[in-house]
């Protein structure tokens, strides 16, 4: 642990779309959580696009870390160490918040953590105050990951399953893109389904071996199931398609899940991420615990969090650490 | 005596990334590597001059054109360092750095895409190195002179052998070159180029 209990992190996130800074304690209390989300800057787009994402980031990183700073009523100088997402995400985007982090370590001598994202999903859970203690089963999904995870302690983490082609939060984006929905797809989508019947259109569950996930095969099911309704018909039964949809990805997510647990004997469940936010999925696994909602997308408390848990890299050598695309 | 003025400037638009510690006009130490190590090299110019980051004065960046990621993580790290060190920061175009190190050429940097940054009509442009006219015997600089050595001498440029510095921006001109601090968030990026999907628009 690089901080004692009463010390500051200041975490800094910019992996995808969202520019965050943070601020905690040693002991997981959030003392600031900015978050500048891109969503709107991306949704003319229907996702992410890389290269606008970085040029934005760039733009916000310093002014989120103002304002967490400020929100938390310290100073810079107050701050005990620096953690930063060294990946996985886009790399365009991670080397902005990298090279942020680096120099506001330097420029005040202290330590920096170099955070695996999705750990920092997992660590989202170790704040307080309701924090979750290890060992679990995590689900994570989200809009670029779908994994199940056993989390034995607080400092490490094993993946069990992943996604063999799209993220379960991609899923959503499409399924919202080809029902004429907004982007981000997920709350809109399961907004829409709550005024439809699930059971309306039958569509499949992809079942690929091990505990990995597939979702391209349902979104094609919806790309037919859309083709094939007339146009007025379409505009009626819009609310069944996304009730139907949203049922068969939460399905998956459940099932492979409790799949997980039987085969490592896991009592407890955990879910984070993005699509954590679902209603259906909230339902669907009534004893789970899930990550507070302000802490499913992606945010830079919870890089904060994994970093109590990472080795801190001493100065100088973390000054030359690069970032990385995938784990 | 008023204490010495320290500046570090540096530039990771390109493929090699420049930095140079100068006190009072005079360059103490230069550094080239790459952008992920430009702190790094940073680091190592204060040790050697005994000095900490806090004793410094004012910062110096190279904003492009180059590579966008590049150019980004030069201008992260400088407002990063800025805003923690209460410093002014000046920003330098690297196409200036590279013609101030090698008078009356014309600096040329690989844009991808087929394409190099210079200066078209008194203007930094993105154009194919074709496109570019040359008086006969110009001396061209850069990455992109390296990269499209045959088009440029087919147009009658004149291109110093691969190894020279010439083709590096060197940071040390960036801190001469640099005449307005300010703002940190003021210092921008030069991209020259939107987005392709905005492009696709
Ligand atoms: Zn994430």
């Amino acid at each position: 642990m690089p901080v004692p209990t009463g010390g500051r992190i200041l975490g800094l996130e910019t992996s995808c779309d969202e520019t965050a800074a943070a601020v905690i304690t040693g002991d997981g209390r959030i003392l600031a959580n900015v978050v500048s989300s891109q969503a709107e800057l991306h949704a003319r787009f229907g996702g992410v696009v890389p290269e606008v994402a970085s040029r934005r980031h760039l733009e916000l990183v310093i002014p989120v870390t103002r304002e967490a700073l400020g929100e938390a009523g310290i100073e810079l100088a107050e701050v005990d160490a620096v953690a930063v997402t060294q990946g996985p995400g886009l790399v365009g985007a991670l080397l902005v918040g990298l090279a942020a982090a680096k120099a506001l370590a330097w420029a005040n001598h202290l330590p920096l953590v170099p955070v695996d994202h999705l750990h920092g999903h997992v660590a989202s859970l170790y704040l307080q105050p309701e924090r979750v203690e290890p060992p679990f089963l995590c689900l994570l999904a989200s809009g670029g990951h779908t994994l199940l995870i056993d989390v034995a302690e607080p400092g490490g983490f094993r993946v069990l399953g992943t996604t063999l082609d799209d993220a379960a939060g991609e899923a959503f984006d499409k399924g919202a893109r080809l029902l004429g929905l907004g982007y981000p797809g997920g709350a809109a989508i399961d907004r829409l389904a709550r005024e439809g019947d699930p059971a309306a259109f039958d569509f499949p569950v992809a079942r690929v071996p091990g505990l990995d996930f597939s979702f391209s095969g349902l979104k094609t099911a919806l790309l037919y199931a859309v083709r094939d309704l007339p146009e007025d018909e379409l505009e009626r039964r819009r609310a069944d398609l996304a009730a139907s949809y949203q049922r068969a990805i939460v399905r998956a997510l459940v099932r492979r899940t409790h799949e997980a647990a039987e085969q490592t004997g896991a009592t407890k469940l955990a879910v984070v991420g993005g699509v954590a936010a679902n209603s259906e999925l909230r339902a669907a696994l009534p004893d789970a615990a899930f990550a507070p909602l302000p802490l499913c997308t992606d945010n830079a408390a919870m890089i904060a969090s994994a970093a109590r848990y990472t080795d801190a890299v001493p100065l100088p050598g973390y000054l030359a650490l690069d970032a990385y695309a995938s784990g | 005596m008023s204490p010495a003025m320290l500046t570090l400037a540096f530039d990771t638009a390109t493929s090699v990334a420049t930095s140079a510690l100068v006190r009072d006009g005079e360059v103490l130490a230069e550094r080239a590597s790459r952008a992920v190590r430009v702190l790094a090299d940073a680091d190592e110019l204060l040790e050697e001059a005994g000095a900490d980051p806090r004793e410094l004065s004012r910062l110096v960046v190279g904003t492009g054109p180059g590579s966008f990621t590049g150019v980004r993580m030069g201008l992260a790290a400088a407002r990063a360092l800025a805003f923690a060190l209460e410093l002014r920061l000046a920003g330098v175009s690297t196409l200036e750095a590279l013609a101030a190190g090698s008078p009356g050429a014309l600096p040329v940097v690989d844009a991808g895409r087929r394409e190099v940054f210079a200066v078209v009509d008194g203007a930094p442009a993105a154009v194919a190195p074709d496109e570019l006219r040359l008086e006969p015997g110009t001396t061209c600089v850069g990455d992109g002179a390296i990269r499209y050595r045959e088009v440029l001498e087919a147009l009658g440029a004149e291109i110093p052998p691969r190894e020279s510095e010439l083709h590096v921006p060197r940071a040390r001109f960036h801190a001469e070159l640099a005449r307005e601090f300010g703002d940190p968030e003021a210092v921008e990026p030069l991209y020259l180029r939107v987005p392709d999907a905005e492009q696709a628009r």
